[in-house]
């Protein structure tokens, strides 16, 4: 994005001169430019660079990465069966299972890109919408089980958006940078939900005192299962809702006054003001809207199959993070954040639990898909300049031909 | 004029009357009410937090109407939470107080804010050439694993560190690489850092020590013992034995100061952060400066992580073992408004709210986690503006396009 | 004053940009201790020409001659090593650092490691003293005001023994008490063998100080005289030159009632320069009221102000009769003010919108587009293809990329979308800006046929030829302030006058 001198005052300006400058307004470029194409060459390069760490630590790159395969059930296209014993199908609805919520915290951190702000708070976002649900999980315990899980579920996706909102607030009145805001609300969550449930907190579970984990959530509350066996953690109805999500998140962006909004500010914000509409509204509400995505994750999870948390599941979570890859591999967008989610889903699964393999052990697996995660995010950022460049000089060329004929 | 309004005019209560004064004069009060009920002043009774507190708070409000808002609600919440505080602290018994409150608190505080005073210095430097680097929690995290690898490896701890900070030196060339040639988002770059360095030292954790504390008789980082200084009384136990690193994190701030603020290449450093086209008019490379504080930033916080594992730790290494700190400097760094001694003294101050902490532990678990909140909650006050106004360098995160 | 001894060269310079010839076979000559001013307009070449000399472009073609001898500059640096020095219109000053370390940045005196700060002040001070330059090293640059600002950047060239200076539109930041003093500086720069470029618009000043003239056009070298012999009138003459534009057919003007009233605005831009200082003027309904004058002087910030993007620090505008204060955007755009902008890449346009969805970039929450929330694309494109075929937009169709079309089409997406709207008032700031004569032609067409519908419309351009075909009336802006008003036949050597701040003349 090199800059043409303002001194100039060129009378004829290039028709495309430098965008707006919003980091979505590269990527929209990028993804014009290459189309599906380099999300999945980024992918393929992150996991190259990463089969190359393995073999140089004298591990066979191949066969680790068939074992994630196997671990993460996606053999099971191979041999199709809903019969839930089968390894590869349990795999599969595990798999299934964090792609759930990866969807949901990929949308979060989409959603907020797309109107201009990196959402690094998915985390926080999503312990707040998790504490939330296992509180009104627990505490009603006479409801009816539809009512109770509508209003765990809302509670949930509110205190989500409005732990986001905050940093939203900030940012719209006083132009706190989300980064830093949301970075200091994660923290903040971690530790207020490591003293809710942790010894002597308000939250901790009232059976035993001496394990700092919190209540289980009622049976009223808990999501149908409907693929496995709920005491073995089946596969729940959130996977549906987390499809559901996928499906809002493109109509509001698309079909709604709401997401005209908040791509206008999110491409130019200067020609938004200038369309008439309310900048630092927008602002707040899309990172209202992006916690919420994240408040319902955390709520799916509680009510779909964790049922409790415990002080030391608190920092092994990065559910949050890997949205951030999910989000920037699927270019913000619905179809993208889906995939994307399911390529993450399947590592996460596939390297920890899920592996069974003698050519690598699950600690290393699940250390090289934060190394592919890193990589890819890594590129994300880079690939929109290079292919910025790349591009540009084909637009140019052909333009310079015609000023000489 | 009337003799009454005269006097109103003379300089020193011109001075008074400043609203800035009485704003800081709050806050200070409000600190202090929260340090009345504790040792070594000890009061027993909720009155003098409360009354200190009170007028915090009215100072607060006076400045509030006297224009300078942000400085005036400051000091409200420091008198409220000062207050608030003291009265906790007065409802508890006077040997745990003691037991928390005392001269080896100062020890704990320094060795809980070494990790953050160098990470605080090297968000910095970086930023104030015009990088932001959010990848300090990536690169101190490679320094704890890879200086404890180093000093396993090499014998001694002097390889460790010097093995420890390259790389966390590389790591930062890696990622200098992408946000100045690439000119590439610098916020995800810093946090697809911070994903690379968890998942290499995992990795290496493993795949080398295979999860394990690292072997015993590691060559640690040592202690430096003042002669002279009894172990009883108050400078003993509070200064008497730190660890070397600790006292290389005092010199490193001073030296920082000194290049930042008093040598040439610190104002060009600045120039590039502030201006950097202006810099590039005068013949300063903006490429070159930049790429070197970044590395420079890398350099420093991994020696944060070396310390984090091999001095204080005493010679191990955990999965994910900074646990946040990168964060914490990066709130230090901001928090002390870009500046070596602000840094610093934010990072004490975070020491000391964690080493509190980690003491509370045994009395109360909910005022230890207070306490490990405070770091974050006071960063997010002072990003709103609050305490004055936090002032990054003008061009910081703007990536520079020649012509 | 000047010698004949000549220092500086530049021969047959060329430099071109895509699409754009910004220096054509340029040629001129500086003499030792001489002022030689640079006269042009907005996109002549000058500043392209000077960041050349300067080392901040290669050009294409041609020499440059440093006392006789061929030199080429890489950087910046190069030039300054060579002895130029360039004071920027926008200065390069870094406002949280004193004057002392500003002007010695990159060359800095020390003491050992350390950076010798009172040596930089004694410095300073020296030559703050030779030049009469008064400066305080210890200040910091934002606290000072722009004329000093601009001394400091002439104290950082003087510092680095700068034989030649280069100023780029020095006065435009100036009151005019300061353009004054600047004047008194530059004498004693002369005295003291400095030769002086003085890059302008402005034909008052450069009569005043200048030695020699060059006047370039377009990127073209038109004359270079002495100032003896040279009047406002043969220099404006040979600025705006007499190219004969397609002048529209209009039938005469039926003004009918004020749509538009601005009463005493009072407007400051974004570093607290009041940049319009008490305009009152109004626009009837049927009459092109068109505001000529030279960049700069106040037509952005009026028309910012007027379309509630900017902040009326005290006067009035009312449309239609309804006075509106802290009028916002929306407000206005509610209360029948269309607004072109004038750059339609950064505010009229989001480029990755597609054609339909720019159409609807004001209306989109109002039906038919949308109902309580939902938005109906079917809706908008088919409002955007019969628009597109009204304003025969060509590139695309309704979900064309916005980004993806010609500059004269996007611009016909945004008039599209402002006449669409049926505005009492329609503000056009640069319509043409960057066109092909067939978008020109079609465009002041279609602003005179809205102005037979009964609109009220404002333009403002910064080509004459457009503000003469088109306007019934025509305001003159200079400095803020209305200088001239004129009704008919009016010549445009006495509209240049005005614009570049001459005095008023009765009609030769």
């Amino acid at each position: 994005m090199s800059e043409i001198d303002p001194r100039i005052s060129a009378p004829e300006p290039p028709e495309e001169a430098a965008s707006s400058g919003t980091l979505i307004a590269s990527i929209a470029l990028k993804q014009r430019a290459g189309g599906i194409v380099v999300p999945v060459m980024t992918a393929v390069l992150a996991f190259l660079i990463g089969g190359a760490v393995v073999a140089a630590t004298g591990h066979n790159p191949l066969l680790a990465y068939r074992d994630i395969f196997n671990g993460a059930g996606l053999n099971w296209i191979f041999h199709p069966t809903t019969n839930i014993a089968n390894t590869a199908a349990y795999n599969l609805s595990q798999t299934l299972l964090q792609t759930t919520t990866l969807i949901l915290t990929g949308l979060a951190v989409a959603f907020a890109f797309r109107c201009g702000m990196f959402n690094i708070g998915g985390q926080g976002q999503y312990f707040v919408g998790l504490i939330v649900a296992n509180w009104v999980g627990y505490d009603f315990q006479h409801m009816a089980p539809l009512p109770h899980i509508m209003l765990a579920i809302f509670a949930a996706t509110l205190a989500g958006a409005f732990w986001a909102g905050i940093a939203g607030f900030l940012k719209a009145t006083v132009g706190a940078h989300e980064v830093i805001s949301t970075i200091m609300l994660n923290w903040i969550a971690i530790w207020v939900g490591e003293w809710l449930f942790g010894d002597g907190g308000p939250l901790q579970n009232a059976a035993d005192k001496t394990i700092p984990i919190s209540n289980d959530v009622a049976a009223s509350a808990q999501l149908p299962v409907f693929w496995g066996v709920q005491a073995l953690q089946g596969l729940d109805i959130g996977f549906f809702v987390a499809i559901a999500a996928l499906v809002a998140f493109y109509l509001i962006l698309n079909r709604t006054t709401l997401g005209y909004e908040v791509r206008a500010v999110g491409f130019n914000p200067e020609a938004a003001a200038y369309g008439g509409i309310n900048v630092k509204k927008n602002l707040v509400r899309a990172m209202g809207i992006s916690g919420a995505f994240a408040g319902l994750a955390g709520a799916i999870d509680m009510l779909g199959y964790l049922y409790h948390f415990g002080v030391s599941d608190i920092p092994a979570s990065n559910v949050g993070f890997l949205g951030i890859a999910v989000a920037l591999l699927g270019r913000n967008t619905a179809v993208g954040t889906g995939l994307g989610a399911l390529l993450f889903g399947a590592l996460l699964f596939g390297t920890t639990h899920g592996l069974s393999s003698s050519t690598i052990q699950p600690e290393l697996a699940g250390n090289l898909t934060y190394i592919i995660q890193g990589l890819i995010v890594l590129f994300v950022g880079a690939d929109v300049l290079i292919l910025y460049v790349w591009n540009s000089r084909k637009r140019l060329r052909p333009q310079a031909k015609a000023m000489a004929a | 004029m009337s003799e009454w309004t005269q006097r109103l005019e003379n300089p020193v209560s011109a001075r008074l009357r400043d609203p800035a004064v009485s704003g800081y004069a709050g806050i200070v009060l409000g600190v202090f009410a929260g340090f009345l009920a504790i040792p070594p002043i000890e009061a027993r009774t909720n009155t003098w937090p409360v009354l200190v507190g009170v007028v915090a708070v009215v100072l607060g409000i006076w400045t509030v109407t006297r224009g300078r808002r942000r400085l005036g609600w400051g000091a409200v919440a420091a008198g409220i939470i000062g207050a608030a505080l003291g009265i906790l602290a007065t409802h508890s018994g006077t040997g745990n107080l003691e037991a928390v409150f005392n001269a080896s608190l100062v020890a704990q505080t320094f060795a809980a804010a070494t990790p953050l005073v160098f990470g605080a210095l090297a968000g910095m430097f970086s930023e104030r050439s015009g990088v932001v680097n959010i990848g300090l929690e990536g690169m101190m995290l490679m320094g704890a694993f890879w200086g404890v690898y180093g000093a396993d490896k090499g014998g001694t701890w002097v390889v460790g560190l010097a093995v420890g900070m390259l790389s966390g030196g590389l790591l930062a060339l890696v990622y200098a690489w992408f946000a100045i040639h690439l000119r590439a988002d610098q916020i995800v770059g810093g946090t697809a850092v911070n994903f690379l360095a968890l998942g290499i030292t995992g990795y290496f954790f493993f795949q080398i020590y295979h999860g394990n504390y690292v072997p015993q008789g590691v060559s640690t980082i040592p202690n430096v013992h003042i002669p002279g200084l009894s172990s009883a009384g108050f400078l003993g136990p509070a200064i008497g034995n730190l660890n070397l690193l600790i006292w290389v994190g005092f010199a490193t701030v001073i030296v920082s100061y000194i290049v930042i603020f008093k040598t040439p290449i610190g104002l060009r450093i600045r120039a590039c952060g502030e201006h950097p086209r202006a810099a590039d008019t005068v013949g300063i490379n903006v490429f070159l400066v930049r790429y070197g504080c970044v590395v420079l930033s890398g350099l420093l916080a991994a020696a944060g992580g070396v310390y984090l594992s091999d001095g204080f730790g005493g010679g191990t290494f955990n999965d994910n073992m900074t646990e946040g700190r990168g964060f914490i400097a990066l709130a230090a760094m901001i928090f002390g408004n870009w500046r070596p001694f602000g840094a610093f003294g934010a990072a004490v101050l975070f020491g000391f709210s964690s080493a509190v902490a980690l003491r509370l532990q045994v009395y109360s678990a909910s005022a230890s986690t207070l306490f490990n909140v405070l770091p974050y909650v006071l960063t997010l006050i002072a990003v709103a503006g609050v305490i004055g106004r936090t002032v990054p360098p003008a061009a910081d995160g703007k990536p520079y396009a020649k012509q | 004053m000047a010698s004949d001894e000549i220092v500086l060269e530049m021969r047959g310079i060329r430099k071109e940009f895509p699409g754009i010839v910004a220096n054509d076979d340029v040629s001129f000559d500086v003499r030792r201790g001489e002022v030689h001013a640079l006269l042009g307009e907005n996109g002549a070449g000058k500043s392209t020409l000077m960041n050349i000399l300067y080392g901040l472009y290669r050009h294409d073609a041609g020499d440059i001659l440093l006392r006789g001898k061929p030199v080429t500059f890489g950087s910046a640096r190069d030039a300054i090593q060579a002895g130029i020095g360039m004071v920027h219109q926008h200065f390069m000053l870094i406002p949280v650092m004193t004057v002392a370390e500003n002007i010695v940045l990159g060359t800095e005196p020390h003491d050992g490691i350390f950076l010798d700060e009172r040596g930089a002040e004694r410095r300073v001070r020296e030559l703050s003293e030779q030049f009469a330059l008064a400066v305080e090293p210890t200040a910091l640059v934002h606290d000072i005001t722009v004329g000093q600002e601009q001394r400091v950047e002439i104290l950082k060239a003087l510092y680095r023994g700068a034989g030649i200076l280069i100023l780029d539109e020095p006065t435009a930041v100036l009151t005019p008490q300061e353009a004054k003093e600047l004047f008194g500086i530059i004498r004693s720069l002369q005295a003291d063998g400095k030769s002086i470029i003085f890059i302008s618009h402005k034909l008052n000043e450069v009569l005043e100080i200048a030695d020699r003239i060059t006047v370039l056009r377009r990127g073209r070298v038109i004359e270079t005289v002495p100032r003896e012999g040279a009047t406002e009138e043969s220099l404006a003459r040979a600025m705006v030159g007499r190219e004969v534009l397609l002048r529209v057919e209009k039938a005469p003007a039926q003004p009918g009632d004020v749509l538009l009233h601005v009463e005493d605005m009072h407007v400051v831009d974004d570093r607290g320069i009041e940049k319009v200082r008490g305009l009152t003027f109004d626009v009837r309904a049927g009459e092109i009221v068109g505001i000529a004058g030279v960049d700069g002087n106040g037509q952005t910030d009026l028309i910012e102000a007027i379309t509630g993007l900017r902040k009326i620090e005290s006067g009035s505008v009312s449309v239609a009769g309804r006075a509106l204060r802290d009028a916002g955007a929306r407000e206005m755009l509610d209360a029948g003010v269309g607004h072109i902008p004038e750059d339609r890449q950064r505010r009229g346009l989001v480029l990755e919108f597609s054609i339909a969805e720019n159409i609807a970039l004001h209306d989109y929450a109002d039906a038919p587009d949308s109902k309580w929330g939902w938005l109906f694309p079917n809706r908008l494109i088919a409002r955007a293809g019969r628009l597109i075929r009204e304003f025969d937009v060509r590139g695309g169709g309704p979900l064309t990329r916005a980004g993806g079309l010609s500059g004269g089409n996007q611009q016909k997406v945004v008039v599209a979308r402002e006449i669409a709207r049926d505005p009492k008032v329609l503000i056009a700031a640069q319509p043409t800006r960057g066109l092909d004569v067939g978008a020109i032609e079609y465009l002041h067409r279609r602003i005179v046929e809205e102005r037979d519908k009964g609109r009220a419309i404002l333009l403002v351009s910064l080509e004459l030829e457009e503000i003469l075909s088109l306007s019934d009336r025509i305001l003159v802006i200079y400095e803020g302030e209305i200088v001239g008003e004129h009704t008919g036949e009016v010549s445009e050597d006495q509209i240049g006058l005005e614009m570049l701040g001459g005095k008023e003349r009765a009609a030769a």
